[in-house]
Formats: structure tokens, sequence, C-alpha cells
């Protein structure tokens, strides 16, 4: 049983194909990592599969419901969440709101003119443990725009976090990180998404081989091959086409 | 201390106001409170929420005229009833345009606003049976009935204390508005429309609902302007209406709270003034407006700031961070 079922997704830009017939199939509690060179459709399919662009064709299944023509708000209704390649918080917002933000969203305090948004039991406790997890806690009150740059990667996590998803999709989350502050986001990662089914898209080998239990390699909006990371590493088509390269 | 004194002073100044100032200020006061709240209720939709309507009119016209035909065709009619009737109606329009042009998003969504204005302008002129078109409509302020007294709305002091209680009631509620998990979600919706949806939620319920709200309260300010007047015309519904309300909007200050009450106090007293100089005041109007978006794009409220910041570090040194953060 799979908790997310992509079968033949294709998503096309005017004359642009990016995805031409996707089929992956993540099971609950796995930690999948997807690499492909750039240009690949990675990001592309995260939009898919979080519901930004509606496929072409194809459809979409997240815990056994057909889920392809649902908006993205429903979507992460139903327990799916995403991070951001690009910083994408509200910037205007401070630490606290990004990420409560989520989480009152989770226990259905959206769009109240009566309460506070903080008005439920557990909101700002819970809030606070996702600072804390990522280490953002000092920083509460700091509006997001004027974090620095690897704060405001914690906070894609923190805010993909936030309205406690059981399937996380994480964009690069160590885009523009040295290798060190790398290794410790990736620890953060580990730590943080335990528990949960995690997709992640990742350029750095090490991390991959050493994170994942599953790989997906994407190329020319194709699955050139899924399994497990040796198997990967091992195959003559990957070499060629994208470890050999690099 | 520091937060409740002004608020204190605020509220003494106002209630005092008609015993020191004659009855042309307390009149004019008047105008202010109910201009202050159609600035305040569009700079809910453009200021926090960013939503850009050039039809915000439609919902301030619809509420006075709502006012003066349930007046005139309704006897008997309440004074506070004709008041709810106007709010009623001015948000279930609201309701239904905001339904129609939810998911147009900046200039398509702008325009569309422009034209459900133009087309409420053209049924208050064409409509002549209800609307009395280009002629106007005039109205009696009901007196208001309270059991052991007789409010007589007629005189203009009881009707300033009437529009500060009940539309100051109003500026207030939404200030509450601006506290609550919805205002926060306005805000994000200001922010990062896109990355809400990722959190779950719907962007086009929050412009709905801030939609709707801010129809109501334009169509409240748009009630009082009709009986603070006791006559309606088309003007009430005009684009220029919609000028209006953007001008006091920018003037005061956008996406601050206090900046169209500002806005408000310098649009009715600068027209007041110029328009007894000269009969282009509109002109000289534009004038301020271009001035103020190019050079104070925070507007009155952030001049006002920047001029108390720079007096505490001229005068006051020490106080200059701790007033900062305040």
């Amino acid at each position: 049983m799979s908790i997310l079922e992509l079968r033949d997704v294709r998503k096309d830009f005017s004359k642009l194909v990016v995805l031409r017939g996707v089929n992956l199939s993540v099971s609950p509690g796995e930690r999948h990592a997807i690499i492909g060179p750039n240009g690949a459709g990675k990001t592309t399919l995260f939009n898919v599969i979080t519901g930004k662009h509606q496929p072409s064709g194809g459809t979409i299944l997240f815990k056994n419901r057909e889920i392809t023509r649902y908006s993205a708000h429903a979507r992460n209704r139903l327990g799916l969440a995403r991070s951001f390649q690009i910083n994408n918080p509200f910037f205007g917002l401070n630490v606290f709101e990004n990420v409560r933000a989520g989480v009152r969203s989770r226990m259905g305090l959206r769009y109240s003119i009566f309460r506070g948004p903080g008005a439920l039991p557990k909101t700002d406790e819970q809030t606070w443990e996702i600072l804390r997890q990522v280490g953002l806690d000092d920083f509460a009150q700091t509006p997001a725009r004027e974090l620095s740059y690897g704060r405001q990667r914690a906070l894609e996590i923190a805010m993909a976090l936030s309205t406690d998803p059981e399937l996380i999709l994480l964009d690069e989350p160590t885009a523009g990180m040295t290798g060190e502050e790398t290794a410790d986001a990736i620890e953060i990662i580990d730590r943080v998404t335990a528990g949960r089914t995690l997709i992640i898209i990742e350029h750095d080998m090490d991390v991959v081989f050493s994170l994942a239990d599953t790989v997906t390699v994407l190329q020319s909006g194709v699955v050139l091959v899924s399994g497990a990371p040796e198997e990967v590493r091992q195959d003559q088509r990957v070499k060629d086409a994208y470890l050999g390269s690099d | 201390m520091s937060r409740l004194l002004p608020r204190a002073v605020l509220v003494i100044a106002l209630v005092g106001l008609p015993f020191f100032v004659g009855k042309f200020h307390v009149s004019l006061m008047t105008e202010v409170i109910v201009f202050a709240l159609y600035g305040v209720s569009y700079n809910l939709l453009l200021g926090y929420g960013n939503l850009l309507s050039f039809g915000h009119a439609l919902f301030f016209g619809l509420g006075a005229y709502t006012t003066a035909v349930a007046l005139n065709h309704i006897s008997g009619l309440g004074f506070f009833s004709a008041v709810i009737l106007a709010t009623a109606s001015a948000t279930l329009v609201g309701f239904l345009i905001g339904f129609l042009i939810l998911r147009q998003k900046g200039a398509s969504f702008a325009l569309l606003t422009l034209a459900f204005n133009a087309l409420f302008h053209a049924m208050a002129i064409k409509f002549t049976f209800i609307t009395h078109g280009d002629d106007g409509l005039s109205l009696l302020r009901p007196k208001i009935n309270l059991g052991f007294a007789t409010l007589n709305t007629p005189d203009v002091t009881t009707f300033y204390y009437i529009t500060l209680v009940v539309v100051g009631a109003a500026i207030l509620a939404s200030w509450y508005f601006t506290t609550t998990a919805m205002g926060t979600t306005v805000v994000m919706l200001r922010e990062n429309e896109e990355r809400m949806k990722f959190l779950g939620y719907s962007t086009s319920l929050t412009r709905l609902i801030l939609f709707t709200v801010t129809g109501g309260l334009a169509g409240l300010a748009g009630s009082f302007y009709a009986l603070f007047f006791s006559f309606v015309s088309v003007d009430a519904i005009s684009i220029t209406m919609t000028t209006t309300v953007l001008l006091i909007t920018f003037v005061g200050g956008s996406g601050r709270f206090t900046g169209p009450i500002f806005g408000a106090l310098v649009y009715i007293y600068l027209q007041n003034f110029l328009s007894d100089i000269t009969d282009r005041w509109p002109f000289f109007m534009g004038l301020i407006f271009i001035v103020m978006v190019l050079f104070i794009p925070g507007g009155l409220v952030q001049l006002i700031e920047d001029i108390i910041l720079w007096a505490r570090v001229r005068w006051m040194p020490g106080t200059a961070e701790a007033g900062r953060e305040s």
C-alpha cells in the first residue's frame, strides 16, 4: 500500500512538455529522494503533486483517494505539505506568526472574526515546539524578511511542518548552504520528519545516499529509475545520464 | 500608561467637542467620522488585504440610497432600522459581487469592481422612479425614541453624538477585526497569497469574506452620509466617491489602521477650506495626493511618526530607542 501514487502524470506549459508520464509510488514512512539534472522537472513534479499546477494528464492518489483535481488548500488539509526552493514565507510577518498560520489552520481557526489567532488551546505551545525543533525560538518576534538566508531556510521547513502533515515535500531545503550548514540542516530534517513520509529534492549526493531509503532519478520528465540507493548508484543508465557527468 | 493616555485624551476631546467649538465644526467633525469609517473599510481591503478595488463607492452609495429610499417609502421606519437595512443590503451586494469576481486578481479585479460601480451609478441615474435621478432624494431624519427620552436627531450636536457612538463603534469593531484570526489571514493575503494555499487556506474564501465585510462597513458609512446631509444624489455612488476614498486612504497612510482616520480629517477640512476659495479645489486635492504618494508613501501617519522620532532624538536623546519600540 502506498501513501502517494502517481500514474502517468503529464504536465505541459503550452508547447513546452515538462513531465512526460511520471509513475511513482511512495510508501508510508518512506524517505524518498528525487534527483535529476536541472530541467528534469523535479520542481514541476512537486507543483503538480501539491496542487500549484493541475496536471495535463494522469492520476494522483493520496492515501488511496484521487486528488488529481483538488485545490492546493484541500490537499494540504488532507495531510500534504511542502516547502519551497526559493524562500517563500510571509515576509512582513514575524517568525512566530508565519508558523502559527499553519498550526491554527490545522486546528480549523482560519477565518474567525470573533477569536484571535492564538485563541485555541495548544496553538501557541505547538508553534513554540516547532520553532524549537528547527532552532528558531530565539527569533520568534523577528520579521521573516530580517532573518538571515540560512534561518529563512529553517523557517521554510518549520512552515512545512506547521500543518502537521503525514506527507512532507521539501524542495531543495539545503539550496545555497555550505557543506557544514547542509550537514546540520539534514540532521534537523531527519529528526523533525521522523514518523512522517518525506519526499525531498536534493542535489548533494552524499546527503541523498545517507538520508534516503528510496531514490528516484528523474530525467527529461520521466522516471529513469526508482529504487534503493545502492541499486540506483549501480545502475548503468544513471551513471551515464547523471552521476557520471557530475 | 503611555498607550492609555492618548486614547483617554482622544475620547474626552471627541465627547467634549460640542462644548468647545461652534456648530460649524461639530458638523464638520460628524462628516469626518463618517468618512473615517469609509476610509477604514477601504484600508482593510487595500492596505491590509492588498485588494485594489475601484468600486468601493458602490457600497457607500448603496448604503446611502437604501437609507433614503427606505425612509421615504416605509412609513414609520425608525432611525436604526434604516441604518441596519442599509448596512445589510450593502453586505449582501458585497457578498454577491464578491462571489462573482473572487477568482479575478490584480488588474482584472480592479476593472470589474469599476464596472460594477459604473453599473450601479447608471442605475441610480436611470431608475428615476425610486432614485429621482439627477435631482436626488431628500429625507427626514426620524427621531429616536429611547423610552425615557426622545433624541432630537435633526439637531447638529445630537446627531454628532449618535454618529460618534454608532460609527465610532463600527471603527472600533474594524480595529478588533484586525486583531482576530481573520485579520491575520487578511494580512497573509497581502504578504504572500500563494503560500497561504499550501497551509490549508482558501484564498477565494478569504477574499470573499473580506469583500463582504468591507462592503457592509462602507454601506454603514454611506447610510450616515445620507442621514448627515438629509439628502442623497448620484454623487454618493459615483466614481468620484471611489477616488475620494483612495485619496483619504493614501494621504492618511495605507496599511496602518489610523491612516484613513487622519486622512478623513485632513480631507474634509481641506475640502471645506479649498472649496471656499476656489471652484477648482479638486485640482489642488489631486496635487496633494500626488505629492503624498510620491514623497511620503507611508502617508500622514508616517510623517507624524517621523516627526515624533526626530523630536525625541533632538530633544530627548536617551528615549529615542524606547520610542521606536513602542
